[in-house]
């Protein structure tokens, strides 16, 4: 990893040297919340967000896209890609874009997926938690890769990680408008580190959280939850590792069609419905189940299917707390 | 390559099962395409119907009979039945194999029993081919039980397998839950065969060399249970026990999450990790039957 620091008063030039490689996306305050709109001056971003509601998942995987196009009788690839630079992405949605990756580029690779994670750079930025965030106990409060360049906040500008060679690329041509990082420097950012850590307010035991789940599969805390979640599907769209979708066919003309695929959910009662009308998850406490039990599967290359974003929590119209499940529903166990 | 592209595949023959399915018979019109195309029994293929969507099926042809593929397409839904409207001729969209499909290779020189609730005859049937035409296996046993007469898949290959089949190394029993004429006419022809009742009927009596012996399963949800029951009463392994499940799957490699079953230790993909699993892979997932 190489370091160098972003002095505060060139943060505006580096910023406009980032648009010479692509359209910047970054954090923009609408109404109440947060999201990642195209931003011409970065004094539209709201670079000190909690998080954004659409996670940077959007950008891979549309909410609703053209895979397909049918011209006469035969579908055409649909293959439009800009080069895109997504500015100021946190640590846990950096995890969740490695955690898609390892859906969306394991054999056989999906070629859209992979044509927008090419044609995209990516640019982390430190982040405080708020109450919603528990990302520290699924060790993805820290981003080791995954990104081009990632920003440390520093009294007097940024600390930054060049995690690929593009970010090394955009490092040296703008050579200029870097410093060489000092010791106090190395001391803030250990600093500003520390006191984030400290400020985690919530926490998930993992300590044989999968083995405990699995065991309380009947437990009454999936009833009581069940009963009060609206089964509206807000937390799979908000998700930044949710990535079930559904493919529909949609004439366009008399001879043309596009074939689609759109965010889907598990909350969605036609989830789990197959042939001859049976559905494999016919209530609601089935779909509430499976969802946490997707979300807390442990894969041992690639950890747990959740960052600990906290916008299923920030954005769940019944309130329902993702750790609070858990580990009530651990605690169903004793 | 884009693995959600579809192959064109022209429909050679298209055939009446019975009032709900038919039987599809295609060939890739690309000849590079159909000579690629390999596959085993128990896997599936996604069809795609262009401007209306793609469904899974599995292939009921066997592969040693080469340069077709068949596909049993109950009417069940709007591209079903614009499917079951085309006619010879007419091109619709394949693409596949996908899915693990039966380990034939480990099953060879064993006894099998087939075990087909209605529909669940389409993939077992590729199966009983392959079986019947490579000669590599034991004794196959064919249980299969149905609505009623009318509702008997590939009722002609059935019924000669019913009159014939020992010639081949091969016998059917029935079952049959709706009284008809010929369901009686065939009950009295083949008393010891033929019954009224559910495929669980069709066990009594029955013993097996549990050494020698592997069962494939396939039917509606509700049938697996009792079906594995009657298995493990006669002392099969439940290694020994496969079974090919359903879901709606979309994309058929792994992306698309709606075959995703299991809980926080064991997460399988229906699509990529099945369709068939052994009676093991059931008791160390849950929501897989």
């Amino acid at each position: 990893m190489r370091y160098i620091k972003l002095p505060s008063e060139n943060f505006g030039k580096f910023f406009n040297s980032l648009r010479e490689w692509g359209r910047v996306y970054g954090p923009v305050k609408k109404g109440k919340v947060y999201s990642f709109q195209e931003v011409g001056d970065p004094a539209e971003m709201a670079l000190d967000y909690n998080r954004t509601m659409l996670p940077p998942k959007k950008f891979f995987v549309g909410p609703r896209e053209t895979i397909l196009r049918l011209k006469n009788g035969h579908w055409e690839e649909e293959t439009n890609v800009e080069p895109t630079v997504l500015f100021g992405l946190h640590s846990c949605d950096i995890h969740g874009l490695k955690i898609l990756d390892g859906v969306y580029l394991n054999e056989p690779v999906d070629p859209y997926y992979l044509r927008r994670r090419e044609a995209t750079l990516i640019v982390g930025i430190s982040c405080m938690p708020d109450e919603y965030c528990f990302c520290k106990s699924l060790g993805t409060h820290f981003a080791m890769d995954g990104f081009d360049l990632f920003l440390h906040e520093l009294p007097d500008g940024w600390l930054v990680r060049i995690g690929s060679v593009r970010g090394h690329e955009i490092a040296w041509r703008h050579g200029e408008l870097f410093e060489e990082v000092t010791d106090e420097d190395l001391a803030n950012f250990r600093e500003f580190e520390e006191r984030r850590a400290n400020s985690f307010r919530r926490e998930l035991p993992q300590g044989g959280l999968a083995d405990m789940l699995d065991l309380a599969y009947n437990s009454p805390v999936w009833k009581k939850y069940a009963e009060i979640c609206l089964g509206c599907g807000n937390c799979n769209m908000v998700c930044p590792t949710c990535r079930c979708y559904e493919v529909c066919d949609r004439w366009t003309d008399a001879y043309g069609a596009v074939r689609e695929r759109r965010y889907d959910s598990c909350f969605m009662e036609n989830h789990g419905l197959v042939a001859g009308g049976h559905n494999f998850r016919p209530t609601r406490l089935d779909r509430f189940r499976h969802r946490y039990y997707c979300k807390s599967y442990f894969d041992p290359s690639a950890g747990y299917n959740c960052v600990g974003c906290g916008r299923c929590d920030e954005f769940c119209p019944a309130k329902i707390e993702h750790v609070g499940v858990l580990e009530e529903v651990r605690g169903s166990l004793q | 390559m884009n693995p959600y592209m579809s192959h064109d595949a022209r429909i050679l023959e298209v055939k009446d099962l019975t009032p709900r399915e038919k039987l599809f018979t295609l060939r890739f019109v690309d000849p590079e395409v159909g000579a690629n195309f390999s596959f085993r029994p128990g896997q599936f293929v996604i069809v795609d119907v262009r401007g209306f969507g793609e469904f899974p099926i599995s292939l009921c042809s066997s592969p040693t009979r080469k340069g077709y593929l068949q596909l049993c397409i109950r009417k069940a839904g709007r591209m079903t039945k614009f499917i079951h409207g085309m006619k010879e001729g007419d091109i619709i969209g394949i693409r596949g194999p996908y899915g693990n499909g039966f380990p034939m290779e480990r099953m060879e020189g064993s006894n099998l029993i087939l075990v087909a609730g209605g529909l669940g005859m389409a993939p077992l049937r590729s199966v009983l081919w392959y079986a019947i035409d490579t000669g590599k296996y034991g004794h196959v046993h064919l249980f299969y039980g149905t609505k009623a007469y009318e509702d008997i898949l590939f009722r002609d290959e059935v019924i000669h397998l019913l009159k014939h089949g020992e010639a081949m190394n091969c016998s059917v029993k029935l079952a049959y839950e709706v009284e008809s004429p010929s369901c009686i006419y065939l009950e009295r022809g083949f008393s010891d065969r033929v019954c009224r009742g559910v495929v669980t009927d069709l066990f009594r009596g029955e013993e097996f060399n549990v050494n020698n012996t592997y069962a494939l399963i396939c039917g509606p949800p509700v049938m697996y249970r009792f079906v594995i029951r009657e298995l493990l009463d006669r002392r099969l392994s439940p290694g020994r026990i496969y079974m090919t499940l359903e879901r709606r799957m979309r994309c058929g490699v792994g992306k698309c999450g709606h075959c995703i079953v299991g809980t926080s230790v064991s997460i399988k993909y229906i699509c990529q990790d099945g369709p068939v699993f052994t009676y093991w892979d059931a008791l160390s997932t849950r929501g897989l039957i």
